[in-house]
């Protein structure tokens, strides 16, 4: 039999390729601008909830110590009423610096010197990670591994060699799961525990008795109130009975003890008639439309603390412990503490899941993803399919299929990248600006500017591969059929 | 006589170039089959000129495809200089639509986002011509139809006539051996139809290239070599132009 003398077809210069798609695409600008509308809009979804995300993890980060602020009062009330639990202990222990008042405030505690914790601080570190490693497992099968026991229960319950064997008999079954450390480290630290839960029993004992002490020396005086305090005799006595009270910690906690305490006296004017009136009158509003804010956002105004304490004075309120100075720092506080309040409420998810943005965001971010796929795949499925007369055409000239399927694929790369340009910037200035009239002075904080670069070129890159991806599929199809069969799918 | 690669003298020297046995094709669409083509055996030679007639609907552009390696029969075979095309590799075959082959559709088939010239030089592109050497010969191919005035315009910028002719050109870019015409004239007013008559039976004369014409028109007959009837996917009839030119003055 003859055979045709083929010689191999010259590879077209990547340059010609990328004018003839580029051609292609100019000619059908209408269809590429639809094409580059889905990417956009997908892109644009997504770029959004990172953004989004990103913003909430860096304020949540920024904020986290003026956020711990807010509840110092109620940590130091719960500290001076009840002794601590293991858990907060070890916590505390594994997380303090040796340098910490907390350590010295643990080691005076227990009779002993901060030098003797090294060890048991190490200790202390292990059974945090072993802690976290049960928290996170479900229920059921913290059920099979030890029983009923709870948190550091469950270190008690595997002292007991039975309990320790049925123990790591059933995790090697369990696949899934990856024990933070080598077995024998474990029994290591299990042969630990005991006198690192018999040392923390002298820590609840020493706290105890400080608590009884302190209780003594106030007699009838409520706790809140003493701690007013804090930055003088009260912080002596606190001092004295051995909890750690730095003079800086000490200051702002009386600091904040009285602002509560401001705070919620002139709140709780909101419900006297006469004050209000004079308020509605003054803001020439309706009596019933006075709110906190609002008395808030007059306080913060020249001379506006003054007119107030003035008009509590007229109506018979006790000013007695309110300073026109203070409180009008305290509107300025009010804004500042709402925001934060808000970024608390915003922030409560981050942490884990995919570049730290929480778990809920990381399957929103996912499922987006899904979505722009799909509304890419679709676009590019379409806009391949009415080309099919041009694929054929293409093909009775002597196209061969790879060279089909790369003017495709880079035409689909062009779409791609422009949407997911347009969609990029799209997605990342709307989030910014949601962000920023929720967070405001938050935000200008702790721009995550690098991060959102970050991710603004995963995303375009994103939107450019999903539509080569996309593209893939149909163009090889056409590009594999007979002209004429291709010529008749139209 | 200008091309060497084409010179044979045509009586003396006639080789087959184009040859199918028992080819059928038929289209499946839902309940509906179509016997487009029901056994066509036919022999074509280098350097003829070889006219199709039959009504629309024959089969004509079903035949003009199987021939032109552009669509697989559904029984039977098809040998272009004695290859079955079968048996081609998609590389192979591509090689055959780029050099041995020219096709002019019906619906002229031009890329719609390409200058005239564009299209003319794409097929070169694939043959591995330089972009210079490209334009050039494409400019000249222009010329040849006619249309070298009109290079930059793109097809929605041309009339029916002028995108043939760029058709034809675009045929011409590889030099092929073979031509492909699928109602060349069907589209065109008579005296673009004459011009594109003209510009083929120079192509077979000057250049010795072997045209296969699908068509109604009836002119053709008149610089053919030979015409084969096609009713109902069938050959009705083959005969040579002078035996059909000594019917028809026997009727006068
Ligand atoms: N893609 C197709 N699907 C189904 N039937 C087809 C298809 N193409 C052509 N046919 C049928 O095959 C027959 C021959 O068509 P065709 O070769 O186009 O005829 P001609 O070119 O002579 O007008 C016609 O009956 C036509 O309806
Ligand atoms: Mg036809």
């Amino acid at each position: 039999m003859k055979t045709i003398d083929v010689q191999p077809q010259p590879i077209l210069s990547l340059k010609r390729i990328f004018a003839i798609a580029l051609s292609g695409v100019k000619y059908r600008l209408f269809r590429a601008v639809v094409t580059v509308a889905v990417i956009t809009v997908a892109m644009a979804f997504l770029m959004n909830i990172l953004t989004e995300s990103l913003i909430k993890k860096a304020v949540a980060n920024s904020a986290r110590d003026q956020i711990a602020n807010l509840h110092r009062v109620d940590q130091w009330i719960a500290r001076l009423s009840v002794p601590q639990t293991g858990e907060q202990i070890i916590a505390g222990l594994a997380q303090a610096d040796p340098a910490d008042p907390y350590v010295a405030e643990l080691a005076g505690m227990s009779g002993k010197t901060p030098d003797d914790l090294a060890s048991l601080q190490a200790t202390a570190r292990s059974a945090q990670e072993y802690l976290q490693f049960f928290q996170d497992m479900n229920y059921g099968r913290r059920r099979v591994l030890v029983g009923r026991a709870e948190s550091a229960r469950i270190f008690d319950h595997l002292q007991d060699p039975g309990a320790y064997d049925k123990f790591t008999a059933n995790l090697s079954h369990m696949k899934t799961l990856r024990f933070p450390t080598e077995a024998d480290a474990f029994q290591a630290f299990l042969a630990e525990w005991p006198t690192l839960r018999d040392w923390m029993g002298t820590v609840r004992d020493g706290q105890a008795k400080a608590i009884e002490q302190i209780k003594k020396s106030l007699g009838n005086q409520p706790l809140v109130e003493a701690l007013r305090n804090a930055d003088g005799d009260f912080g002596e006595t606190l001092r004295q009975a051995g909890f750690a009270l730095g003079t800086e910690e000490a200051a702002s906690l009386s600091r904040e003890v009285k602002r509560l305490d401001n705070m919620l006296l002139i709140e709780s004017t909101i419900n006297n008639p006469e004050l209000r009136q004079a308020v509605a009158a003054k803001q020439d509003i309706l009596p019933g439309d006075v709110s906190v804010a609002l008395i808030w956002d007059l306080i913060d105004r020249s001379h506006g603390a003054a007119w107030y304490v003035d008009e509590m004075n007229k109506a018979g309120l006790d000013t007695e412990k309110l300073d026109p100075a203070f409180i009008r720092d305290l509107a300025g506080d009010y804004a500042h503490a709402q925001l934060l309040k808000y970024a608390e409420r915003q922030t409560l998810d981050t942490g884990g899941g995919l570049m730290g943005i929480g778990a809920r965001m990381t399957w929103l971010a996912l499922v987006s993803m899904l979505v722009c796929a799909v509304g890419i795949a679709n676009a590019m499925l379409m806009s391949v399919t009415e080309r099919f007369r041009e694929i054929a055409t293409l093909k009775c000239l002597g196209a061969l299929d790879g060279f089909i399927m790369t003017v495709f694929l880079i035409e689909a790369g062009i779409l791609g990248i422009v949407g997911g340009i347009a969609g990029t910037l799209i997605g990342l200035v709307l989030a910014i600006l949601r962000m920023a009239l929720g967070f405001q002075s938050l935000l200008v904080q702790s721009f995550p500017a690098l991060d959102l670069v970050k991710a603004g070129l995963i995303s375009i890159l994103l939107g450019m591969i999903l539509a080569a991806i996309a593209a893939v599929y149909p163009s090889f199809r056409a590009a594999r059929l007979a002209p004429m069969e291709a010529m008749r799918i139209e | 006589m200008t091309t060497p690669a084409t010179t044979e003298s045509r009586p003396a020297e006639r080789r087959v170039i184009i040859r199918t046995v028992g080819m059928k094709k038929i289209y499946q669409r839902g309940m509906e089959t179509t016997h487009a083509l029901r056994g066509v055996d036919v022999e074509i030679y280098t350097g003829e000129f070889i006219v199709v007639m039959g009504p629309s609907g024959s089969g004509k552009s079903t035949f003009f495809n199987m021939i032109g390696a552009l669509d697989s029969p559904s029984e039977g075979r098809t040998f272009i200089d004695e290859v079955d095309v079968a048996q081609l590799t998609a590389e192979e075959l591509a090689f055959l639509r780029c050099r041995k082959i020219g096709y002019i559709f019906q619906s002229y088939n031009l890329i719609q986002y390409m200058t005239a010239l564009e299209n003319v030089t794409t097929p070169m592109a694939f043959g591995g011509v330089s972009p210079d050497e490209a334009r050039s010969r494409g400019m000249e191919l222009l010329e040849l139809v006619g249309l070298k005035e009109r290079w930059f315009h793109r097809p929605i910028e041309m009339s029916g006539g002028q995108q043939q002719r760029v058709a034809i050109a675009r045929a011409l870019a590889n030099q092929p051996a073979i031509l492909l015409c699928d109602e060349p004239t069907a589209n065109l007013d008579h005296k673009t139809g004459d011009e594109i008559l003209d510009i083929l039976q120079r192509l077979n004369q000057e250049r010795g290239v072997t045209i296969i014409c699908a068509t109604h028109d009836h002119r053709m007959m008149n610089i053919c070599d030979r015409l084969m009837w096609i009713r109902d996917g069938a050959i009705e009839r083959i005969a040579n132009r002078n035996e059909v030119e000594v019917e028809l003055a026997s009727i006068d």
